[in-house]
């Protein structure tokens, strides 16, 4: 009660006094929790548009079987009507392709365009579902209708978004073709919104159109409502269990795992941009910090007549701490509103990523949910109190005889700040944690908590060590102030450093340092994929789809369209490539690749983590029984060179020994390499994902290019040079929020040096004063002050600079390699630090000198 | 102006009136000072004492008034005159020293001459001979935190001095020393005052700070009500 008590007539009245500089703090908090809850609305939102799409129609099923690899045998709803036996249990088939509008000719092909994705269900066998009776009968419509519509020919139904289009044309394979509209789809009661991308056909039409006639993507299982639905709902697992052979033919699983694997697929990407979003709060924190502590020193004379009234420490600390709680609250509060604005923009970026990288999805908005409110609000409050904890102790501790002094030393503030041998611990203790593994869990996720830790500790100790330097600074440049009275005077303060001041550098120094890091991993991995591109990359031209517009399409080049291209007189050489998903293991998601491995020595100089020992994965004739992995899937799964896994396929489970581990950044889910013709063989599907033509000499690529969009109008065509800019593209894009990120980083950090002069120099009033009665102006005092920010800055710039080089390395050879598996050679961007040394310098000196003129214009200091 | 010294220049202060708000501080005082001679400004607290010392250092401007050091009129200066006038012509005391804590003994005591761009070497002797002066040549590369109290009022002395000012302004320079320190330090201005002969306008409540000044002028509710 009382610490309420001095809160109200104590603490908040100091903030009414200065309710700019309590602004400020509040905005610099609230930016934090913005950009940290920013992140997490567009991380859920693009998860979340992942979704069982048959769910969306035909309400919840049982049970999903899948294949690990590759189709189902449409033999298999036999298999399992026989099995099953008098079980009321519905079966509903499902076949799921994706689709892509045509490319406008002369447009430039990219790989990053709306995928749609093609739902083909049996209508007549959903109609029969009691849990979508209402949505199937306004699916199927009159029974009239129903059946002229199949006399039509393939039809689609379609989501909200694209009412009033009669036809839409898409491209789907190689075909390119006008499908009508039967209407909008209906939703089952209580499943949740229709994404834009969702386009369904009646299952046979669709086979058809997709090449995948008599095979299945997945069978759903819907077990009859009735008395112990639970004792029957597990006697189907068990009996898909018993059939599927443990995972040998099929996974089985229920619609929930389907979109955890979803999540898991992409938890690396969205952990490393929850962690990145902690650089704005982690400053933020380093702010707070700094301005209660300024609090302490300002306010220890009216502590100590607290103290000598009888006040106890308990009721300061409490006081202090309900004042950093207030803060965090205000901050959180408007953190969440700053953070859900910021959010709609963000979502659009971390979407068309995951379009990129993952899977379809068509999020347009962050929605808000409770959760995220009491996350903000949790997030502001307790990054506030953590940092208000060490000011209440020093205000607990202030000794009611400080009253009797009224002026005295600067306060040098937390001896933790003037401690290099505690930074100089951190930083070992950092050295000891980046040698632990990382956390490993289910489905090969892997999650470098050392790490992360190992940066934390870095990131304080640097900030701690380059701090305590202060005074070491100012001995080397104190002969500097023999040359100005103003130089004089900033030479004394960095020789003599308050608790602000340190603070203020360690804050600037844990931006910097963090956001420099990012830069030297951002340019390692774009150098790095530079190079892998052009090793990688070296056919005149590449084919794909022209509905393969993302990472998620699963439009393929059928075998009969490929064999003519590569049959082309142009064509000295063709190069196929089938990519498929593959469930390894347990269900966690990889990529099962086939292509000609005979022409990898020739054409391709893939670069080795672990070569072959010899040729005989190259040769068709001797390598059914080996496989080449990717180095994430070498990591994910502990397999590697000499280990045999086994890869469940519809021809049964192929034990290979894996003969080499190369470097692939195209994926971090992993891949495994086989030989095409065997798994042509194995899964029943001779199509490609893209193919490579190695042209004739003399033979001009972009003619070439030009004479196959008109002949393959269902195909996209690149040549070498639109390839590697499209990937690159595709890259920098991905990257787009973290230099956004960064820059938030940066911005709250110089707002912080502003914040930290502004408290030092407002601190300092009776020096001002001083200053004035020595006969200093205007101009040099506020030289002086700009003069010590500056320097703080250019201090800060050398110590983050250093933490970069450290962070970096630790990006780069720990946390990423241990959360992707990837990896990269170690780059430097020296002009981008350059410009950001330049702009934290250049905006670091403005807001000093602005700062500078502010406090020269402070009235006198009065005593009487 | 020169570097090394300036001429003591009489002081005539005529009808100055100083409010704050509708709180008038100071209403018309008038009184004038010669070179070389020390004045004692005394009165209760809120008489508008240290009002008046600000005015006459150019930190402060009267409401009304004329404010002469020498040929310089210091109600008519704009604020880079008047800082140039404190550096050159005006050294103050504080009660509370006011030394800059983040600067050695030696360094505070500089500083004038630095802002006079006074050359370096020349600073050097000028600042250890002073020091020698006031007994602090062994302290000097101490922080003020470092030193006593009345040793911290003999460096803020130096510094008032150490660019031959003509005229000094002490706000209760004893103020927050014990009776001995205080006694000691009054005799270093004294002193010190004698040999350059600077006019001393010193603020004080104390009889015997007083007592080392030619004359007193009484302050009560803003006005002189004395002279002795």
């Amino acid at each position: 009660m009382i610490a309420l008590l001095l809160l109200r007539r104590f603490s908040l009245r100091h903030w009414r006094l200065a309710p700019g500089q309590s602004a400020l703090l509040v905005l610099i908090l609230a930016l934090g929790v913005a950009v940290f809850i920013a992140v997490r609305l567009a991380n859920q939102s693009a998860v979340a548009s992942f979704t069982n799409f048959t769910t969306t129609l035909v309400g919840q099923s049982d049970w999903v079987i899948e294949a690990p690899a590759g189709p189902l045998s449409e033999g298999v709803l036999a298999e399992l009507r026989a099995a099953l036996g008098a079980r009321p249990v519905d079966l509903i088939p499902v076949v799921e392709t994706t689709a892509g509008r045509p490319l406008p000719s002369g447009d430039t092909p990219s790989l990053e365009r709306q995928t749609y994705t093609v739902l083909g269900i049996d209508l007549i066998a959903a109609a029969n579902l009691p849990g979508a009776r209402a949505a199937s009968r306004s699916f199927l419509g009159s029974r009239a209708d129903f059946w002229g519509d199949f006399r039509a020919g393939p039809r689609l139904w379609v989501p909200p978004a694209l009412a009033g289009e009669k036809s839409l044309r898409l491209v789907i394979d190689d075909a390119v073709v006008d499908l009508p509209i039967a209407g909008l789809l209906p939703a089952a009661p209580g499943a949740p919104a229709f994404p834009d991308n969702l386009l369904v056909m009646d299952l046979p039409r669709l086979q058809v159109l997709a090449d995948k006639v008599g095979r299945l993507d997945r069978v759903e299982l819907v077990v009859a409502p009735g008395p112990r639905i639970e004792e029957r709902r597990a006697e189907l697992g068990a009996i898909l269990t018993r059939l599927g052979r443990n995972g040998e033919r099929w996974l089985v699983r229920t619609p929930g795992v389907q979109r955890a694997t979803a999540e898991k697929m992409t938890s690396a990407f969205r952990l490393n941009l929850a962690v990145l979003s902690l650089i704005a709060l982690l400053v933020g924190l380093f702010l707070i910090l700094q301005a209660l502590d300024g609090a302490v020193v300002r306010r220890r004379g009216e502590i100590a007549i607290l103290r000598s009234l009888g006040v106890g420490e308990g009721t300061i600390r409490g006081t202090w701490l309900l004042e950093a709680a207030l803060l965090g609250l205000l901050g959180g509060a408007t953190g969440l509103a700053l953070g859900w604005l910021a959010a709609q923009a963000a979502v659009q970026v971390v979407g068309r990523t995951f379009n990129a990288l993952y899977f379809a999805t068509t999020v347009h908005a962050a929605a808000l949910h409770p959760g995220d409110a009491w996350t903000a609000l949790l997030v502001g409050v307790g990054a506030s109190v953590a940092a208000g904890w060490w000011p209440a102790r020093e205000a607990a501790r202030t000794p009611p005889a400080q009253i009797l002094s009224r002026a005295g030393a600067p306060a040098a503030g937390a001896w933790l700040w003037r401690r290099p041998w505690a930074g100089l611990a951190l930083a070992a203790t950092g050295i000891i944690l980046v040698r632990l593994p990382p956390l490993r869990f289910a489905g090969g996720v892997r999650f470098p908590l050392a790490g992360y830790a190992a940066a934390l500790a870095w990131i304080v100790g640097g900030g701690m060590i380059f701090a305590s330097a202060l005074p070491a600074l100012a001995a080397r440049i104190r002969r500097l102030g023999a040359r100005s009275a103003p130089l004089r005077v900033t030479v004394g303060h960095l020789a003599h450093p308050s608790s602000r001041h340190r603070l203020a550098t360690a804050a600037l120094i844990c931006a910097i340092g963090m956001s420099a890091g990012m830069a030297i991993l951002v340019a390692s991995f774009e150098t790095t994929v530079r190079g892998w591109v052009a090793r990688a990359l070296q056919a005149d031209i590449y084919l794909y789809s022209a509905g393969a517009h993302s990472a998620s399409a699963e439009n393929r080049i059928p075998a009969a369209t490929w064999r003519v291209l590569a049959r082309h007189p142009g064509v000295v050489q063709a190069w196929v490539l089938a990519d498929y998903p593959l469930q390894y293991g347990e269900g966690a998601p990889a990529v099962l690749s086939g292509t000609d491995l005979e022409l990898i020595p020739a054409r391709a100089s893939l670069p080795w983590v672990a070569a072959p020992r010899d040729a005989a994965v190259f040769d068709p004739a001797r390598n059914s029984g080996l496989a080449l992995v990717s180095e994430s899937f070498a990591d994910r799964f502990d397999l590697h060179r000499g280990d045999t896994l086994r890869l469940p396929t519809p021809a049964g489970v192929k034990a290979l020994v894996i003969a080499g581990e190369f470097s692939d950044y195209g994926n971090e889910r992993g891949t495994v390499m086989v030989e095409r013709s065997h798994l042509a063989g194995w899964l029943g599907d001779d199509s490609a994902t893209h193919l490579s033509l190695f042209l004739r000499p003399g033979i001009n690529p972009e003619a070439f290019r030009a004479q196959l969009r008109r002949e393959y109008p269902g195909l996209q065509v690149f040549t070498h040079s639109t390839l590697r800019n499209e990937i690159l593209r595709i890259f920098r894009q991905t990257f787009s929020i973290t230099y956004a990120l960064e820059l938030i980083g940066v911005v709250v950090s110089v707002a912080g040096l502003a914040l930290a002069m502004a408290s030092v120099l407002l601190d300092r009033r009776e020096e001002l004063t001083t200053l004035r009665a020595l006969g200093f102006t205007h101009r040099e005092i506020a030289l002086a002050g700009s003069l010590e920010g500056a320097c703080l800055a250019l201090w800060s710039i050398v110590g983050g600079l250093a933490l970069s080089l450290a962070l970096g390395w630790l990006l780069i050879h720990v946390i990423n390699k241990q959360t992707f598996g990837w990896t990269l050679g170690f780059a430097i961007p020296g002009w981008s630090l350059a410009l950001l040394a330049a702009l934290v310098a250049g905006t670091g000196w403005a807001v000093s000198y602005a700062v500078g003129r502010w406090s020269a214009d402070l009235p006198a200091d009065r005593e009487e | 102006m020169a570097a090394t010294g300036h001429s003591s220049a009489g002081l005539a202060v005529a009808g100055v009136g100083k409010s704050y708000g509708s709180r008038a501080v100071l209403a018309d005082i008038s009184f004038s000072v010669r070179a070389g001679e020390r004045v004692a400004l005394t009165g209760p607290s809120g008489s508008g004492k240290t009002t008046l010392l600000n005015c006459l250092g150019g930190v402060d401007r009267p409401d009304a008034g004329e404010i002469r050091l020498g040929d310089l009129r210091l109600d008519r200066l704009d604020s880079s005159a008047l800082a140039a006038l404190r550096r050159e012509r005006i050294g103050t005391i504080f009660q509370f020293f006011h030394l800059l804590p983040t600067l050695s003994v030696a360094e505070n005591v500089e500083l004038p001459l630095q802002l006079l761009r006074v050359p370096a070497a020349e600073r050097r002797d000028r600042v250890h001979a002073l020091l020698e002066r006031v007994g602090l040549a062994g302290r000097a590369a101490a922080l003020p935190s470092q030193l006593a109290g009345g040793e911290q009022q003999r460096v803020a002395i130096a510094r008032a001095l150490i660019h031959r000012p003509g005229l000094v302004l002490a706000d209760e320079p004893t103020g927050n020393l014990d009776s001995a320190n205080g006694a000691n330090i009054l005799a270093l201005l004294r002193e010190m005052t004698e040999e350059a002969r600077p006019i001393l306008i010193l603020v004080t409540h104390s009889e015997e700070a007083a007592a080392i000044c030619h004359r007193r002028l009484h302050l009560r509710d803003g006005r002189i009500v004395k002279e002795t």
